[in-house]
């Protein structure tokens, strides 16, 4: 993974913040983690490679950022279906991009959502992945880019 | 131009030619004796005719004769009608003979040819013969006055006449036979026509039966081969029109290469679009284009085939999608000299690929595990160990100081400055031990953070190059250990290059002796000095862990500062009474503690306090007032800061002001000291007591 590609998935996270909730996400320094070591909140999109290259994408966020999001958005709906279904559809939209951004270099799935530390979330094993932090209305939430 | 033959219906033709002369022939044949038919009717009619002249000139003749009761009227009236009588029968009998125009019935004049049978000519030669006197009688009978001069002329009549009624039955039977046998043949003819039409009929019947079964059988012989040709081959072929429709008929393979099954007359740039790019489907519509072009030659466009080799999206929206790479071949299809078609084959080509790309990248591997290994055989095995235990833990230092999360651009600025300490001190150790790849990975890590150095507002995003060259370097520590491990127990020492023998023979043998004086020597040679490396102490195995990292950091750093700094060259140092080879001296003594005292002495031109005042000035890490009011003490300790280097240009060996900075983090760290002498053009000592490190502490 390059540093343009990269930064192409921090553009997508960063804009959807931007777009949706008028607020803009600060990115913290990015850096590495083992898979075993990697970040995981409430609400999981995870997005999974493959073809030439093999990987995962996924952004993380807790229950508490992905409910101020859908404030935002005007939603008073603020059950845990419709947390997951926003933590989806920010998968969705990296998903999309993601896929207009790289053309067919890479073959990306549709998102699924995992909620807390229930499911593992299957990584390229011994490499480790850029995690990259952001923290939005002082919350933390992050996204994690494992593709070989 | 279109040539038309019959080929393979040559025989049929033949055939119906034959059916048709057959017919012509009948019909000819038909219409010959029909006319010769129609000729011996008016033969009979003309005879029969003559029977009744015939029986009219007796009975009249008789009259004549014993007509006594007559009146001269009817007397001469019948002579009248005699004479028309005989007029008539010898006309005919003339014309049989020698052929012209008589009176039929109706006394209709008809014209007829003489009679063409010997035997018939012969009897009319005789009847002739015999009708002779009838005429002179005639003559007579119309002369006499009366009836007893009419008698003898009737009786000559009389006689000569009766006698004609055989000749004329002879006549007509001849006439009738001949007319008989015409008509047999005519039938005959016709039987035999009708039958050779017959024979003809079924041979042409035949013959198309069993042309047909034939063709039949090679049709479906060759649609069977085509099927099979097209069930079993491995490659995509299809047809593709002019309105670049697909063919009805393609192999099956296609469907496994294209991932569809709907393919049959389908629009081709249609079944492309989801799979390629549009700058590909356009490229390829306008190559598709000039094949169909007569005017452009098909072998000088063929590198232009933008399917030739292209990677395409197969199976989208199927839950299965994969990327392939497929080869698309086009070749003219040429009827009467004109494109119909383009002949298309699709190869699916993802394994030669891949193994073309795993080959490339294996290649490649090797090629740098080759340079790696060369690098690492000439590394004493020890010292391997140490770098690599010393070198990940300093990278691990480096993403732990990567994932503490600062919130201002002060902060990151001071960040930066720490990861370049850790980066330059692993940069050096990574040098000092030869390993060319992994010091140029820091090198390029210090030039981004250099680059941050000067954006005073840093933000998270900024550091991605540094996390993406970190992961780097990682990657080849990974690679080194893996090398490493691979030459494990069969690795014996090799030494590829001389080392040169120090002033201790017994210590300068020493591995890590040699790797310092191999250093201090390849940076000599870069900036064109000579120095002699001289070691005297224990050997750094018997300290502990973090002693021999921080003894071998440091060490580092002071050869790299005093060849880079202090050494001048060979013309300076003979000028100034010196040996042309700069000497290095390193001290290395146990304290009772468990620390060391270690000192490093160069006989260079040793540190100017002007210089470093004017450089600090220069780099703003001194203000004009603090320049001139600092002592040379204070002014001399800057060196161990960050960014205050004293030579002009940063390269990979000195310059960035980080080298003494990391030495001091590292005595800081051990919680020892570091004390500086020097005299202009004589000498720079550094002497650093390290205490004895704390049990678990971490290098």
């Amino acid at each position: 993974m390059t540093e343009v590609e990269l930064r192409v998935f921090v553009a997508i996270v960063k804009n959807y913040f931007e777009q949706q909730t008028a607020v803009a996400a600060d990115v913290y320094t990015p850096y590495l983690a083992d898979p075993t070591a990697l970040p995981i909140f409430d609400y999981t999109g995870v997005i999974g490679i493959s073809g030439v290259r093999q990987g995962c994408v996924y952004f993380t966020a807790p229950a508490e950022m992905l409910r101020r999001i859908l404030k935002h958005a005007g939603e008073t709906d603020l059950s845990v279906r419709n947390l997951a279904d926003l933590a989806g559809e920010i998968g969705n939209t990296i998903s999309g991009n993601a896929r207009r951004q790289f053309g067919h270099e890479f073959l990306i799935s549709v998102p699924v959502v995992i909620k807390g530390l229930g499911q593992t979330i299957s990584l390229p094993k011994g490499v480790k992945a850029y995690v990259i932090p952001f923290c939005w209305e002082r919350l933390d939430a992050a996204l994690v880019v494992s593709v070989v | 131009m279109t040539r038309f033959g019959f080929g393979r219906y040559r025989a049929l033709a033949l055939a119906i030619g034959l059916f048709l002369l057959l017919q012509v022939g009948l019909f000819a044949l038909d219409r010959n004796i029909s006319a010769q038919l129609r000729a011996d009717a008016v033969y009979e009619r003309l005879a029969s005719r003559q029977f009744a002249v015939h029986l009219q000139v007796i009975q009249d003749s008789t009259l004549l004769l014993h007509g006594g009761a007559l009146t001269d009227k009817q007397r001469e009236d019948r002579i009248r009608q005699l004479d028309r009588s005989a007029t008539h029968f010898g006309r005919t009998l003339e014309v049989f003979s020698t052929g012209g125009t008589t009176v039929g019935k109706r006394d209709i004049e008809v014209h007829v040819e003489a009679l063409a049978i010997p035997r018939a000519q012969e009897i009319l030669r005789t009847a002739q013969t015999a009708w002779s006197p009838v005429a002179a009688a005639i003559a007579a009978l119309k002369a006499a006055p009366g009836p007893a001069e009419a008698a003898e002329p009737a009786r000559v009549i009389l006689t000569a006449v009766p006698p004609l009624r055989k000749e004329m039955v002879e006549v007509a039977t001849l006439m009738d036979d001949v007319a008989s046998e015409r008509a047999a043949t005519l039938g005959m003819a016709k039987i035999g026509a009708l039958s050779l039409a017959a024979v003809n009929f079924f041979a042409i019947l035949f013959y198309l039966a069993v042309y047909l079964r034939r063709s039949d059988q090679e049709l479906e012989r060759a649609r069977k081969e085509t099927a099979d040709i097209l069930r079993t081959t491995q490659e995509g072929l299809f047809l593709l029109d002019q309105q670049n429709r697909t063919g009805t008929q393609y192999s099956r393979a296609l469907e496994r290469i294209l991932g569809t099954t709907e393919f049959s007359g389908k629009d081709f740039f249609s079944l492309l679009q989801p799979m390629v790019s549009e700058k590909t489907l356009a490229t390829t519509r306008e190559y598709i284009e000039l094949l169909f072009k007569h005017d452009v030659k098909e072998k000088l466009v063929a590198d232009l085939n933008p399917l030739n080799c292209v990677q395409v999206f197969v199976g989208q929206g199927t839950g299965r999608p994969e990327t392939r790479y497929l080869e698309f071949g086009f070749n003219r299809v040429k009827e009467a000299g004109r494109i119909t078609h383009l002949l298309v084959t699709a190869n699916d080509i993802t394994q030669r690929i891949l193994l073309e790309r795993s080959l490339k990248e294996t290649e490649a591997r090797a090629r740098d595990q080759v340079g790696m290994l060369v690098d690492i055989l000439q590394i004493e095995p020890a010292a391997l160990q140490q770098f690599l235990r010393t070198a990940r833990e300093g990278v691990q230092t480096i993403n732990g100081l990567l994932q503490a999360q600062e919130t201002g651009a002060t902060e990151r600025g001071s960040k930066v400055h720490a990861l370049f300490r850790q980066s330059h001190r692993m940069k050096g150790d990574a040098a000092a031990l030869g390993l060319k790849n992994m010091a140029a990975a820091f090198e390029r890590l210090e030039g981004t953070l250099t680059g941050m150095h000067e954006n005073h507002s840093l933000t998270g995003e900024d550091f991605l190059p540094v996390t993406v060259q970190v992961k780097s370097i990682y990657e080849q520590l990974d690679a080194i250990e893996s090398v490493f491990a691979q030459i494990g127990q069969a690795r014996v020492s090799v030494s590829l290059e001389p080392h040169r023998v120090g002033h201790d023979p017994a210590t300068a043998q020493q591995p890590f002796v040699q790797r310092w004086n191999d250093f201090a020597q390849e940076i000599a040679v870069r900036h064109g000095n000579t120095v002699e490396l001289n070691y005297c102490g224990p050997d750094l195995a018997v300290l502990p862990d973090a002693l021999q990292d921080a003894v071998n950091t440091i060490v580092n750093q002071f050869i790299r500062n005093a060849v880079v700094h202090g050494i001048e060259p060979a013309e300076d140092r003979k000028r100034l009474g010196k040996p042309a080879t700069g000497r290095l001296t390193i001290h290395l003594a146990q304290r009772e503690d468990g620390g060391v005292d270690l000192s490093f002495r160069d006989d260079g031109r040793g540190i100017s306090v002007e210089h470093v005042r004017q450089v600090a000035l220069e780099k703003g890490r001194l203000s004009a007032e603090e320049a001139a009011t600092w002592d040379p003490r204070r002014i001399i300790g800057l060196i161990f800061e960050p960014s205050v280097s004293t030579r002009a240009t940063a390269d990979g060996d000195a310059g960035r002001g980080v080298g003494l900075d990391a030495v001091r983090e590292v005595v800081a760290r051990l919680g020892g000291s570091i004390r500086l002498g020097t005299t202009a053009n004589e000498y720079c000592r550094f002497r650093v007591g390290l205490g004895a490190p704390a049990m678990g502490s971490a290098r």
